[in-house]
């Protein structure tokens, strides 16, 4: 049906131009014509005036001759000039249609070229796609705190060793976990000869991140607990938490000025840890008493529940 | 019978004279029509000189690109190993 209606279409099309040119040729034709016309009228008026008596008649017949011919022309010229007109426009538009598709097609090329460009650049280049993952830490069971650890100690720049950093963690985890609700119970357990700088550094960071409930009751207990206290102070400067991010960077500063300091906190952290294992033997025996009086004084449920969590831990 | 005659000339010759000029007038107002027609060809001349003459030029500008593309094709066609690759 369309290619019927197209050739249709074409056929009329190809009749159409084909009437306008036989037209236009017949008008050219006739405007040659004109001329010979008009010298054969003028011919044949000359003689008749001059030949004829009515010489008046002659007259107003060229007179009526020549009018005729004149507008005659000017329609001919008329209809030549239009069709011309049309003839060029419409042959600007196809030129200017083919413009069109040339720039189009060099469009189309420059395209290629530059395809194929970037593909012979990027074979040339010899460049490696190294594959790019997604961050993500996938921690498997087992090691991977250790590795996690590792990792974000590397990224943050420590140079800790693996095992220091996993005791450090683990006792920072231990300090957090007992920070809060049961330091009424670590002050009775905790009698230990910790050096003093620990013990005030623990107090003041612990002051500064603790609520004020908490800061009360640590206001009445001063300096009970030292040997946790430093545990967790040692781990504190060195655990590259997240909620602290100026610690790590203090700790790698320090650890740049001193860099036998960690390793001195570390031992002075073991030695603490054993000496704290010795003071919970001898607990029984030495400050029974005074845990007693603390126990009568702040014991809760609460409390107990916390003790018992932290005697299994 | 001579003042007769000579008022009948002098008719005549006034009659022959407005004839002239009629004939003077129509002959101007043909002559005029046809400088108008002549000075109409001449602009049309004159345009359609323009018109060709830009045409020939988009027509030489395109011969020039389609050559140039017909040689781009045929160097491209001419190594298949650039349009495999």
């Amino acid at each position: 049906m369309t290619a019927s209606s197209v050739s249709r279409e074409a056929s009329n099309y190809d009749e159409v131009s084909m009437q306008q040119s036989l037209l236009f040729s017949d008008s050219l034709k006739d405007l040659k014509n004109l001329r010979t016309q008009l010298y054969s009228a003028a011919e044949y008026f000359e003689l008749s005036y001059t030949d004829d008596d009515q010489k008046q008649i002659v007259v107003e017949t060229l007179k009526d001759y020549a009018i005729k011919a004149l507008v005659n022309t000017v329609d001919h010229l008329g209809s030549v000039t239009y069709k011309v007109n049309d003839l060029l426009d419409e042959k600007v538009d196809e030129v200017s249609g083919t413009e069109f598709r040339v720039s189009c097609i060099e469009q189309r090329l420059r395209t290629c070229r530059e395809y194929i460009d970037h593909e012979g650049l990027t074979q040339q280049s010899l460049m490696i796609n190294t594959p790019k993952y997604h961050k993500r830490y996938i921690l498997p069971v087992g090691e991977t705190m250790h590795g996690a650890l590792r990792t974000k100690s590397k990224y943050l720049g420590c140079s800790l060793d693996d095992e220091d950093d996993w005791n450090q963690f683990r006792d920072a985890v231990r300090a957090t976990i007992t920070e809060t609700p049961t330091s009424s119970v670590r002050k009775g357990r905790s009698p230990s000869p910790s050096p003093r700088h620990p013990q005030r550094s623990a107090t003041f960071s612990f002051t500064s991140t603790v609520p004020k409930k908490q800061l009360e009751k640590r206001t009445v207990s001063p300096l009970r607990f030292p040997l946790l206290r430093s545990g967790s102070v040692s781990s504190r400067s060195t655990t590259p938490t997240s909620s602290r991010p100026t610690t790590p960077s203090s700790a790698a500063a320090a650890r740049r000025r001193y860099p036998s300091e960690p390793r001195k906190s570390a031992s002075m952290r073991i030695q603490a840890e054993t000496e704290n294992s010795k003071d919970i033997e001898q607990y029984p025996s030495k400050s029974k008493r005074l845990l007693k009086a603390l126990l009568s004084r702040r014991k809760s449920k609460k409390d107990d529940m916390l003790y018992t969590y932290l005697d299994e831990y | 019978m001579a003042r007769a005659g000579g008022i009948t000339n002098a008719v005549n010759v006034g009659i022959a004279v407005q004839a002239d000029w009629e004939n003077r007038e129509f002959i101007s107002h043909i002559s005029l029509n046809v400088r108008r027609l002549f000075e109409f060809l001449l602009q049309f001349e004159a345009t359609t000189k323009s018109k060709l003459a830009s045409l020939n030029e988009k027509l030489d500008t395109l011969e020039r690109r389609l050559e140039a593309l017909e040689v781009q094709v045929g160097t491209a066609t001419a190594n298949p190993s650039l349009l495999s690759t």
